[in-house]
């Protein structure tokens, strides 16, 4: 990629500068490479200086060589010029092509040539709501919103209650099947009817999926409209009464505190936060939260709405057009799907509450598939262009594995899904891991390692400021992890963070950051703790302000 | 830089194209970003400064590779012409040719060609006079290699930038860059625009971009021109009218051949212009501070005094430089990026809708549409100065010219400025936030600064109150005594030959407050090799020792568009404070240095001094980054700067007490840790607050006798024969002791292991008499009187027998006897010591013996039992005696 310029064609040219000193006549003959890279002056005074010239024709020297210097400069640029010309004229190279060449280049980079924009309704959405939401309107914007929340929360348990109910029946039927098998009923009899109930349970979450996709779309698109409109009507300032009406609505809406749920919850999570100093001259400070939790208490609503869960609401979709957003890391199998384990947990959580801004989670994940096997299509016709030695028998392993199934992904990549429905959480990062995670012996060179590179690069990109990552790059625990397996695994993450963050002060300036290290909900207290004196042995955590002095 | 005058100050922005993702430069280092790459390159524009051209003031690095831009502006241009609609006179045409040729010699003279030249970057004036604008982007974005976008404007490009084609970073097919364009490009763009002017309208502005330039191509194949452009926009009769010499103009301008077309400098000289250069005087280059030519040479009152007032308008503000206007506008909370919001030239998406939708492992990004708010929109937006002047509007009009021969005092008498005056006592941070207060100083600095080496002695003054940033630089090198034609001498160095020392210095650089964009830059990298080298080679008896890129540092990144003045400054400032700290053998300097540091910590601190050497947490281990490199290994530049305009302040052994001060703010962690910690504590500092350890250190050297940091490896006093007049400084606190003249009194050098074995400072026979306020011989040459506030009250302290005592003692000098005072195994009997000394708390106790030995063991009992500010009679009684102040007390009756 390093453009080598002017460094194939550099020449040598003799410059010869004569001079007398009383009878005696001397020529000076200097072999100077072009084009100069150095100064004149800085020239001229190690000439002075190496040859001993002497100091009357200091001035003579100078400006011999300056105008020598130029003379030449401008005859390369000239003879550049006019073999750039010749090769045009001889047609070497193809007029039409490059006009091409630079018609593209004005069009694609300059906005007084570029094809006018297409209206995108995303983004004027965006600047909609974005304006609307720090008005005195987002009360009004963020009931409209727990409403639809709670109505889709109706929906699901309704759901969840119709399909238990369906449950029980089939296993009541199944039970007095059980119970004649032998005498009236056949096995077979019986395989008949376990998939007949398989099949009625499927026709009947069909159903409710579609069900809820109906209302959610419906909502979204209600929802919109009504955004719109009410920007409209606030832009129209003699359209008092919806003005009114915003003002009136926040007093009535005082939800009933449901402390004692809250308290439970609060009481299982631990956390601890550090404020650190990174760099070694120029410091910058970033805040630091070791946190036990589930990953996905990030995502969930508070079904009940208390005054916390609306702040924290409001906050979400406060930064969510902003410049500060919040991701989280989720780690997932080599799949881009929904249909297993934590990403079926993941999806569940997202449908709960309806995404008014972004495509629903499958329709993101659809536009995931594809971009995956685009990006496939690019890097193996790349290859094939580059045919480079394969670097080891991983590599091949990788390549193999791509082969059978191009739309999966590898440990270390991962994908980005958007929402504004979660509780505390913009993006997600869906960062792909293996099994290797679970043994003990990673290192800093572990493509999942790499990849939370690549995640802290993204947020430098595009200004998330909190990310949450699960500390131990796993989210449930198992019976092989033990306490010095988790002590060696924080204390790698811990480092490698840090580093990620020092390279990330070069890449953004230095801005503060806040890093959430995610452990789960499983481990112990006093493992916590442990990981919690660990962290400040890792990063300089800043001393604290005395406000008053001995001295 | 010249005056604002009528101009006003325009900004504009672009983008530099992002960096292919992790790829690493050939020295295993992450690569530079091109915006850095793009500062870098911009600086010298500031240095460019010609009245055909609009000046750059600054360029600043926002988020996502934005670069915004700030250069003189006018709101006419060229353009206005072609809003008119009509042709253009003859003599304008020649007048506007004429100055475009000035400016663009002048720029091909430092290397530079405009590339961008079109009517909306020639910009006129109120007088109708030529600026060009934009005459740098091609320079600073390295011939277009650092952006996307191509520069140039597709009507103007000259056929030979055409077929050397574009480059374009999404095509693969063509990775090569174009190669650089002479200066002769720029003489066919304003051969187009000058017929356009005559014309009056137009040319090719209406066929689609590759057209236009694939007809451009097929010029060559005409024979004239200029008539077949006017034919194809039906104005041939329009150009038939032009006198001969236009024509002949147009026709040197829009030459096909390029090695036919003349250069700018060769178009000025022609017959064609004749006419219109008899108007111009040529420009001349204001001499600078440091020049071997007389400033003043030039200067010509006019008979009538008064006549030098007649033409002053209302609008001081005006005649200040472009650049101080500029940095007044910013402290009074101007914002470049706001302004180019308002005027919608920065359009932002909010990051969640541009996200990429996956990443490969070696983070390659994909479904991420192109963002049209990266598109260049190269308009230039003028930048209000409304809230600088509505802050500005009650700053009386003498602020601007103060006087400077008023020696009472350096502000003004004025309502608005007593308001000024107060501001002193607000902390420096604020200081240097506040608008008028800045003004204040930076006049006043301005044009102290001018009559620079004359009034020297002011600008130590002003100095101690604060130092404007903006003219920190210049304000530094005057307190460093820097004069003379420091150019010429720069020039004269070798700094190409290669040396040994060039791959340890190749090492440093790169790691070397590389936080920073200018430093960070290759531009900044390749003017540290050459100010380091420099130095390497001119100073045949020292090496290089790494800690020397650090001290070059702050020098380089004030001084960044004049290497000469940064070397200069820094070869003034070594000798000062590091004196032969850059031996090849520099351990007894050294050693020597950390010996009274650490005697300094016991003087100050025995408390913590007791700690630290329990722990064994010697000076060694720590302090020598800090001195080696006065402290700017350990600190970042911006704190560098405060704690430097005091350090160039004081003496050479000021540093001694900015060691200590440090060291106290530490105090309570060092104090509760081990040697572990404080190896850990200090192998990556915690924040100081530096204006806090500036009072800190201060206030210690009140208290610190000058003779207590002697050293007899410092640099040796000056001889007389170069103090001639003006280079002896007149320090901030006092001057520097190992400047004063050696008498019989002064301290005497001790061998090295003595000194260590020591554990507080020793100090002169001589300093004592002045502490003591003793009258001395009539000979004894007292240094400067210091107020009596900031003298440190004394407590003579005998511990010689009560005989000796009574046969002769120091006035005022208490006696307790060494032999009392210690128990059976020299242990220190409190009980008999604190009954006295209880009552002078807070006094610098000076322990008076006849043997040394005892004096020192007894003072290292004192500062076991945390006794502070205890220092040694160098030479006991002994040396007391010839001075003939001994009293002996009347005998009791």
């Amino acid at each position: 990629m390093k453009r080598n310029k002017g460094k194939l064609n550099t020449t040598e040219k003799e410059f010869l500068f004569e001079f007398t000193a009383g009878k005696q006549r001397y020529a000076l003959t200097v072999p100077l490479q072009f084009p100069m890279q150095e100064n004149v002056s800085d020239l001229h005074g190690r000439l002075m200086l190496l040859h001993k010239m002497p100091c009357f024709i200091e001035n003579d020297l100078k400006s011999a060589l300056s105008s020598f210097i130029e003379r030449e400069t401008i005859q390369d640029y000239d003879r550049d010029a006019e073999l750039a010309l010749q090769r045009l004229s001889k047609g070497e190279v193809d007029t039409d092509q490059l006009a091409n060449a630079w018609a593209r280049a004005y069009s694609e980079t300059t906005l007084e040539h570029a094809r006018p924009e297409e209206a995108s309704w995303d983004e004027d959405f965006a600047d909609v709501y974005h304006e609307l939401i720090h008005s005195p309107a987002s009360d009004t914007l963020l009931n409209l919103e727990h409403n639809y929340f709670l109505s889709i929360s109706e929906l699901i348990s309704e759901r969840d209650m119709e399909l238990k109910k369906h449950q029980e029946r089939q296993v009541v039927e199944m039970d007095k099947v059980m119970q004649e098998l032998g005498n009236t009923v056949s096995d077979q009899d019986v395989n008949v009817m376990a998939s007949q109930h398989f099949a009625a349970q499927q026709v009947l979450e069909n159903k409710w999926a579609n069900e809820l996709k109906q209302v959610t779309g419906i909502q979204k698109q209600e929802y919109q409209e009504w955004v719109i409109k009410l920007h409209e009507d606030l832009q129209n300032p003699n359209n008092s009464k919806i003005n009114e009406e915003i003002k009136v609505q926040p007093s009535q809406l005082t939800e009933p505190q449901e402390s004692g749920d809250r308290r439970f919850e609060e009481q299982r999570q631990l956390e601890e936060s550090f404020t650190i100093h990174l760099g070694a001259q120029l410091k910058t400070m970033h805040n630091l939260r070791l946190v036990r939790a589930d990953v996905l208490d990030f995502c969930k609503h508070r079904r009940h709405g208390s005054g916390g869960v609306k702040l924290r609401r409001l906050q979400t979709a406060l930064s969510l057009y902003s410049s500060s957003l919040c991701g989280l890391v989720l780690l997932v199998d080599n799949r881009v799907n929904s249909y297993r384990g934590i990403k079926r947990d993941f999806a569940t959580v997202s449908k709960e509450c309806t995404d008014f801004h972004f495509p629903r989670l499958e329709e993101q994940l659809e536009m995931v598939q594809q971009v995956v096997l685009y990006a496939r299509a690019q890097r193996s016709s790349k290859q094939r262009e580059q045919p480079e030695v394969p670097r080891n028998g991983a590599g091949e392993d990788k390549a193999k594995n791509l082969e059978r199934n191009p739309s999966n992904i590898l440990p270390g990549e991962f994908y980005i899904t958007r929402h504004s429905n979660l509780s505390e959480v913009h993006v997600v990062f869906h960062l792909c891991v293996d099994d290797n995670v679970r043994l003990g012996n990673i290192t800093a060179r572990d493509p999942a390692i790499m990849g939370l590179r690549n995640i802290l690069k993204v947020c430098c990109t595009h200004d998330v400021t909190t990310i949450t990552i699960p500390l131990l790059l796993v989210h449930d625990m198992s019976e092989e992890m033990t306490i010095p397996w988790c002590l060696k695994r924080a204390e790698l993450v811990f480092k490698c963070v840090k580093g990620f963050m020092m390279e990330m002060a070069s890449w953004d300036g230095g801005i503060s950051r806040t890093v959430q290290f995610l452990v789960p909900q499983s481990i112990s207290e006093e493992m916590f703790y442990q990981l919690s004196t660990m962290l400040p042995q890792i990063f300089r955590v800043s001393s604290t302000l005395t406000l008053t002095s001995k001295r | 830089m010249h005056p604002l005058m009528d101009a006003q100050l325009g900004a504009f922005t672009f983008f530099a194209s992002s960096l292919p993702h992790d790829v690493c430069g050939s020295n295993g280092l992450p690569l530079t970003p091109n915006s850095i790459k793009i500062l870098g390159r911009f600086q010298i524009l500031k240095t460019i400064t010609h009245p055909r051209l609009c000046q750059y003031v600054d360029i600043s690095r926002g988020k996502h590779e934005r670069l915004v831009v700030v250069a003189e502006h006018y709101e006419s241009s060229l353009n206005d012409f072609h809003k008119q609609g009509s042709p253009v006179s003859p003599e304008k045409v020649l007048q506007i040719a004429y100055e475009a040729l000035e400016g663009l010699e002048f720029m091909n003279k430092h290397g530079m060609v405009h590339r961008a030249i079109a009517p909306h970057n020639i910009l006129m004036d109120c007088k109708g006079n030529v600026k060009l604008a934009k005459f740098g982007l091609y320079h600073m974005t390295d011939h277009g290699a650092d952006v996307d976008f191509p520069i140039g404007y597709p009507s103007y490009l000259a056929p030979e930038v055409i077929a050397q084609g574009s480059f374009h970073p999404s095509d693969p097919s063509h990775r090569e860059a174009p190669l650089p364009s002479g200066p002769k490009t720029d003489v066919w763009s304003l051969g187009l625009l000058l017929l356009e002017l005559c014309v009056g309208r137009h040319l090719l502005q209406s066929i689609d971009i590759s057209e236009r330039l694939k007809f451009i191509l097929t010029l060559g194949c005409m024979d004239d021109i200029i008539t077949v452009l006017a034919e194809e926009h039906g104005c041939l009769e329009r150009v038939k009218e032009l006198p001969e010499n236009v024509l002949a103009l147009l026709r040197k301008c829009l030459t096909f051949s390029p090695s036919k077309r003349p250069t700018p400098a060769e178009l000025l000289r022609d017959p064609v212009l004749e006419g219109v250069a008899r108007l111009y005087t040529p420009f001349v280059k204001p001499v600078g501070l440091f020049s071997s030519s007389l400033r003043c040479a030039h200067l010509e009152l006019p008979d009538d005094i008064s006549e030098l007032c007649k033409d002053d308008g209302d609008d001081y503000l005006a005649e200040r430089s472009i650049d101080e206007v500029y940095y007044l506008w910013c402290l009074a909370g101007g914002d470049l990026e706001k302004e180019l919001t308002n005027k919608g030239i920065i359009q932002s998406k909010p990051p969640v809708c541009t996200l990429p939708n996956f990443l490969l492992e070696d983070g390659e990004s994909f479904g991420q549409g192109r963002d049209r708010s990266f598109l260049l929109d190269d308009t230039t937006v003028t930048l209000s100065l409304c809230q600088l002047k509505n802050r500005l509007k009650d700053v009386a009009g003498e602020v601007y010219f103060p006087l400077l021969e008023d020696e009472q005092s350096s502000l003004p008498h004025s309502i608005s400025s007593n308001e000024l005056s107060a501001a002193v006592t607000l902390p420096l941070i604020i200081r240097e936030r506040d608008t008028e207060y800045q003004l204040l100083r930076i006049v006043l600095f301005d044009r102290l600064l001018q009559a620079y080496p004359f009034k020297k002695n002011q600008v130590w003054r002003e100095a101690r109150v604060d130092i404007p940033p903006l003219l920190r630089g210049l304000a530094w090198a005057a307190l460093l005594g820097v004069e003379g034609d420091i150019q010429a001498k720069y020039d004269a160095i070798d700094k190409d030959t290669p040396i040994p020392t060039d791959r340890q210095i190749e090492v440093d650089i790169p790691r070397c407050h590389q936080y920073d964009e200018l430093l960070s830059s290759p531009q900044g990298h390749v003017k540290f090799r050459r100010v380091l080298k420099a130095w390497v080679v001119s100073h045949p008896d020292l090496v290089y020792w790494q800690g020397l890129d650090s001290l070059c540092a702050p020098f380089l990144y004030l001084n960044f568009n004049n290497e000469a003045l940064a070397y200069a400054c820094m070869s003034a400032f070594i000798p000062k404070y590091l004196y032969n700290f850059f031996l090849k053998d520099n351990s007894h300097v050294i050693q020597e240095y950390l010996t009274v540091f650490s005697q300094m910590i016991a003087f100050h601190d025995p408390e913590l001094s007791n700690h630290l050497n329990e722990i064994g947490f010697i000076p060694d281990l720590y302090a020598i980054p800090w001195f080696l490199t006065m402290f700017t290994h350990v600190f970042p530049l911006h704190k560098i700067f405060h704690l430097w305009d005091t350090l160039v302040l004081g003496n050479s052994s000021f540093p001694f007490c900015i060691g200590v001060a440090i060291l106290q703010q530490l105090r309570d962690r060092l104090l509760a840790n081990g040697f572990n910690e404080c190896i850990l504590l200090f192998s990556d500092l915690p924040e100081i607050d530096i204006e806090g350890c500036v009072h800190e250190s201060i206030n210690l050297f009140c208290w610190t006798p000058k003779s207590a940091t002697y050293r007899q490896h410092a640099q040796p006093p000056k001889t007389p024969s170069d103090n001639n007049g003006f280079s002896k400084a007149s320090s901030c606190f006092s001057p520097d002791f190992q400047d004063l003249p050696k008498s019989d009194w002064s301290r005497e050098p001790l061998k090295l292991s003595d000194l260590k074995g020591e554990v507080s400072p020793r100090i002169s026979v001589e300093d004592f008499i002045d502490l003591c306020e003793l009258s001395g011989p009539a000979h004894f040459k007292t240094p400067t009187k210091r107020t009596k506030s900031g003298k440190p009250k004394i407590l003579a302290l005998d511990i010689r027998s009560s005989e000796d005592f009574n046969r002769g003692h120091v006035p005022g000098s208490i006696n307790i006897p060494c032999s009392t005072a210690s128990g059976p195994d020299g242990e220190l009997v409190q009980t008999a010591v604190t009954s006295t000394l209880l009552g002078f708390r807070g006094r610098v106790i000076v322990v008076i013996s006849h043997v040394m030995k005892n004096a020192s063991m007894f003072t290292a009992h004192l500062v076991k039992a945390n006794y502070p500010r205890v220092c040694i009679l160098d030479g006991g009684i002994n040396k007391m005696k010839p001075t003939g102040l001994l009293t002996v007390p009347s005998p009791q009756i």
